[in-house]
């Protein structure tokens, strides 16, 4: 049986699919009988998803970047 | 390659301003994530322009086979690895403290069960959590606090969406690290998140 902090060890692994599939099983059962990491877990995938929801930094000069790779495209046709 | 792909790609094969700015606002994140952890912050923007430059003059050249974005971060790698290859087995260790700690060691009990167990957040949602300027002041703030390396191997899979496979070849670190790197990162930007929804402060 995996303790708290072994499981906490590899969650990470555990949400991105890195774990055997007996680790994964072990996990699994863990999370089952344990609400703390149950906790653990979800409150991790949500803080994924809050970094992904994260409003993308303006992407400084872009304008003119563009207007130089197309100018710099039609150059090289 | 999707076929919105495809359509992208023949307007920028023509040329098209319009094109190229839409390339520009979904690759350059990631471009610049990559730029940087290979060469650091000194330089980062720089290697990206020449990437974009070479990318434009290879863009007749390119294989249709992956997306333009997995091509795009490859030529960035490349740029940067050509121009300057740092010295990263000391780096990669670096585990800077972040201003809101880890989950680490203390949080357990010996017998590895939670000493002090993960709180419930008020908060089940991004958008909820989002919401609250003042927690996205505090995760930016902790973003900042990352090593080099974390943060953009963080950057790379939470925002980008990139496998471990791909940030492995693109940053020449193996699987481990990568996902020790990961862990790592993902411990922190948790424990401000904690933090902030015990305290309702940074
Ligand atoms: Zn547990």
């Amino acid at each position: 049986m995996l303790t708290c902090k072994q499981l906490v060890a590899c969650s990470s692994d555990y949400l991105d699919g890195q774990l055997t599939l007996g680790e994964r099983l072990m996990t699994r059962q863990h999370l089952l009988f344990c609400r703390n990491c149950r906790r653990f877990i979800k409150q991790l995938r949500l803080a994924q998803a809050t970094l992904k929801a994260l409003p993308p930094a303006p992407v400084e000069g872009a304008e003119a970047l563009a207007a130089r790779l197309a100018a710099e495209r039609r150059a090289t046709r | 390659m999707t076929a919105d792909e495809q359509r992208l790609l023949d307007r920028l094969l023509a040329g098209e301003q319009r094109a190229f700015a839409e390339l520009v606002q979904t690759c350059q994140g990631a471009m610049r994530a990559v730029a940087y952890a290979i060469v650091g912050e000194r330089g980062a923007d720089e290697v990206v322009q020449d990437a974009w430059l070479a990318a434009v003059r290879g863009l007749a050249g390119f294989q249709r086979r992956s997306s333009l974005k997995t091509w795009l971060l490859t030529i960035t790698a490349n740029t940067a690895k050509t121009r300057y290859r740092q010295d990263r087995r000391e780096v990669l260790l670096d585990d800077l403290p972040a201003p809101h700690g880890s989950i680490d060691d203390a949080r357990f009990a010996s017998d590895g069960h939670w000493l002090l167990a993960p709180s419930a957040w008020h908060e089940d949602s991004p958008e909820a959590l989002l919401s609250q300027e003042q927690l996205r002041e505090c995760l930016e703030h902790t973003l900042l606090s990352l090593s080099q390396l974390q943060s953009s191997v963080l950057l790379l899979r939470e925002r980008q969406g990139l496998e471990l496979v791909e940030i492995c070849n693109l940053l020449d670190l193996s699987l481990s690290n990568v996902r020790v790197l990961l862990h790592r990162a993902r411990l922190k930007v948790f424990a401000t998140l904690e933090h902030f929804e015990d305290t309702g402060q940074c």
